[in-house]
């Protein structure tokens, strides 16, 4: 069911696109990006310390996290003439070719204001393993006179 | 890939160039370039997280939509970063971890915009060892329009 500013509640869920992530998935970000940083690319470069971290070798750029996470807020705001108004994120947890990654959200609140109507979401981004590899926050808005198709 | 063709793919090679942590003056302009997003760069974007919103492809549909015409995701900052600083920014140093963001969303970028960034190091501090700068960004279009405004945690390399 399409959401509506009228029929969402605290607590409602929305469940995002799962994605594969590949030594080709992340070489197509750095490509999409113009992310080169070594840390996407170079296995050998990885096997160093970062101060008192050691990935082990490549990561996923933490904002294909953000554009996954993004697409999941448009593409359930879009059909609710909603609009994706603003993403805050923080990365928990690097992620690493072969791991598979899903975002979700849950409706936290609803909130008018003096000329729109605004949902709040908390937004999560989990492993293969169901752990956390990023956490957010989402905010869209259910203007009242609808704006996408 | 055609816009990665006239781009420095090689992080090292000006890395001489960049600041580090130490010479990185909070409140100081970042150098920017204008760039040209075109409709190759947005498909490339949205093939890369799996965006398939015909918005953002068909231009028929896009036309019959509120919006008038194609679209890029809101996310697209994510190469606008890169495409409107010049090689020796030090958002480009090896090594450079990303630990959060946060964006806000005014109007969508569209093809053939000319989009300008206004940016600079907003503060800078150290936590658990750790060397962070904030940055502050703001994009426009050709017509002064903002696009959308948002800031980075990074932790720099040493």
């Amino acid at each position: 069911m399409t959401a509506t500013f009228d029929n969402l509640s605290a607590g409602d869920i929305i469940d995002g696109p799962k994605f594969a992530v590949s030594r080709e998935s992340i070489r197509l970000f750095c490509d999409a990006s113009l992310d080169y940083n070594p840390l996407h690319l170079d296995d050998n470069y990885m096997k160093g310390n970062f101060g008192k971290t050691n990935f082990g070798g490549i990561i996923m750029h933490g904002m294909n996290n953000f554009g996954l996470i993004s697409r999941m807020i448009t593409d359930w705001a879009c059909p609710a003439g909603a609009v994706h108004r603003r993403l805050e994120t923080r990365w928990v947890k690097p992620v690493r070719p072969g791991d598979t990654i899903q975002p979700s959200g849950i409706i936290k609140a609803k909130q008018s204001t003096e000329k729109s109507r605004w949902v709040l979401i908390d937004v999560v981004v989990k492993n293969q393993a169901g752990e956390k590899v990023a956490t957010g926050e989402a905010l869209v808005e259910f203007p009242r006179d609808l704006f996408c198709q | 890939m055609a816009q990665a063709e006239a781009f420095e793919t090689d992080f090292w090679k000006d890395a001489n160039l960049r600041k580090v942590w130490d010479d990185i003056v909070p409140g100081e302009p970042r150098k920017t370039i204008p760039y040209t997003l075109t409709k190759e760069a947005i498909e490339l974007y949205c093939k890369s997280v799996g965006e398939d919103h015909p918005i953002y492809f068909d231009e028929a549909y896009a036309k019959t939509t509120r919006y008038g015409g194609l679209i890029a995701p809101p996310s697209i900052h994510i190469l606008l970063m890169f495409s409107c600083t010049p090689a020796d920014d030090w958002m480009r140093s090896p090594g450079t971890v990303n630990a959060g963001q946060s964006w806000s969303y005014n109007i969508p970028a569209r093809p053939n915009d000319v989009i300008t960034l206004q940016a600079r190091a907003l503060d800078k501090f150290i936590k658990r060892e750790r060397l962070f700068v904030v940055h502050d960004n703001v994009f426009f279009n050709q017509k002064g329009d903002v696009i959308c405004s948002g800031r980075g945690w990074t932790i720099r390399p040493m």
